[in-house]
């Protein structure tokens, strides 16, 4: 689709922030709709790489799980897991059972005391939230506010 | 609903005050998830202003909190070293208003965005020992003992567990995903308990950059006490100091003054000595509540009950600071 829906979704933003939020007199009203602006601009930002990033993490937290917890992926697949199918929707359902496996998995480790693994496992949560974390884009928040 | 408030408000302050008022105004405040905020202006016959704040119950509020709780904890403050607003009514039913509420005066001051850094500038200094130095009070002030046992829970357990509890089950009851960062923070906060404080206090509950009014360099006024309960003092200190309230400069916790220099106000406002391994304890515990809070947020937005946009951005903003806070100390732990 061109143009591209994250662009679509910048000007969006763009025109609600500068444009429509500063005509609204009503302070409440005001600050609720720049709000949806600065919200509409980080679903722009995390847009184009949404579906990659799910598939990127997936691979991550199987690829943890084959090493350490003794899983592989025929037993991902008897517990729910799909490959092949690349829509957010079945990469998000299985990146709910992989986050679930994980827990599970540092649970145990927690238990039995394998400090060197369950660090391995908060590198990985690390790299997960990274990848993920819409945090970093407050000062961009702020300037479009401002 | 403003038109409809007004009217409500202006035939019940009239009948209040057993004198003749006209609501001028009624601006709704932005920003609150747990309760709606009005400003009303009023003048009566003779041209006089009263300027008011109405806090509401709100339909959907993320933690369910009673205004009686809000309104005793104010009641207990009244005339202290700790600013708050002069109270004027309270209503636990919804005969007058459509809704509970709380009826204060309008303390002069302003509220900062807790994420804006230099938001106080150039007079950080001068409000951050307030800020620290008044939560001090908090946590060392007698409070009157209808007020205590009224805030005070049934439960045996330690307080430590009892508000634990409290946020675990508001995650288990409104997750939409598994956060296994969180997951190993709320196992590690099970784990390794601390000790159960004999000093017991008014705990505000969200004591914070942002829930408080400042004029110039002047602390005016302590707000939103809504959360309020009896508790260990450092579950306050913890929350105040969460690197959340300071993302974009983690060393001074609120954006006022530095971390070293809080402690230091705080020990010798409120006279007790701070345990380091305890607050340790209350600093990951407070980004436990705070995930318990943005969760809430979260599915109050994915259900539909309430789309205000503070609830998306809770569950997107301070959930993925509060993750990260929680891995850093876990990590810090190992």
């Amino acid at each position: 689709m061109k143009p591209e829906i994250n662009i679509a979704l910048l000007n969006a933003a763009q025109e609600i922030i500068g444009r429509f939020s500063p005509l609204i007199e009503d302070e409440y009203e005001r600050s609720r709709l720049g709000s949806w602006g600065a919200l509409v601009l980080i679903s722009a930002m995390k847009f184009n790489d949404a579906a990659s990033s799910l598939e990127k993490e997936n691979k991550d937290v199987v690829d943890w799980l084959e090493r350490v917890g003794k899983f592989n992926i025929k037993d991902l697949h008897s517990e729910g897991y799909v490959t092949g199918d690349t829509t957010i929707d079945q990469l998000d359902k299985n990146n709910q059972l992989l986050r679930n496996l994980l827990n599970r998995t540092v649970a145990t480790l927690e238990e039995n005391g394998e400090l060197k693994v369950i660090g391995s496992a908060f590198d990985l949560m690390r790299s997960m939230h990274q990848r993920r974390k819409v945090s970093d884009l407050i000062g961009l928040l702020q300037q479009a506010e401002s | 609903m403003s038109e409809n408030l007004a009217s409500l408000f202006q035939d019940y302050y009239c009948s209040l005050s057993n004198k003749n008022y006209s609501v001028d105004t009624v601006d709704r405040v932005f920003g609150g998830a747990s309760r709606e905020t009005y400003k009303i202006k009023l003048s009566d016959d003779s041209g006089n202003i009263e300027k008011l704040v109405l806090r509401l119950s709100q339909d959907s509020s993320l933690i369910e909190t009673e205004q009686k709780t809000e309104y005793l904890a104010y009641s207990a403050f009244q005339n202290s070293q700790v600013p708050v607003p002069e109270l004027i009514d309270m209503d636990e039913s919804s005969e007058r208003l459509g809704k509970p509420f709380m009826l204060m005066k309008e303390l002069k001051g302003e509220a900062a965005s807790p994420f804006t850094p230099d938001v106080y500038h150039p007079h950080e200094k001068d409000l951050g020992k307030q800020f620290w130095y008044i939560l001090g009070q908090i946590a060392s002030a007698q409070i009157d003992k209808k007020i205590f046992e009224s805030l005070s829970s049934e439960s045996k357990d330690p307080h430590w567990k009892q508000e634990l509890d409290k946020w675990v089950k508001v995650i288990r009851d409104d997750s939409i995903s598994i956060e296994p960062i969180l997951e190993a923070g709320i196992r590690y906060l099970y784990r390794n308990p601390p000790e159960e404080n004999d000093h017991q206090c008014l705990v505000h509950g969200d004591y914070r950059s942002g829930n408080f009014l400042y004029l110039e360099n002047k602390v005016t006024g302590i707000l939103d006490w809504e959360m309020a309960h009896i508790g260990n003092p450092l579950e306050d200190l913890a929350w105040a100091l969460s690197p959340i309230w300071s993302w974009q400069d983690k060393q001074r916790p609120a954006y006022l003054i530095s971390r070293e220099e809080a402690l230091t106000i705080w020990e010798e406002s409120s006279k007790i000595q701070i345990d380091q391994d305890q607050l340790d304890w209350w600093e990951i515990f407070a980004a436990v509540k705070g995930m318990a809070i943005w969760i809430s947020a979260g599915h109050e937005f994915k259900t539909g009950t309430n789309i205000d946009p503070i609830n998306l951005f809770s569950a997107w903003i301070p959930g993925d600071i509060h993750l990260e806070v929680i891995l850093d100390f876990l990590e810090a732990k190992l």
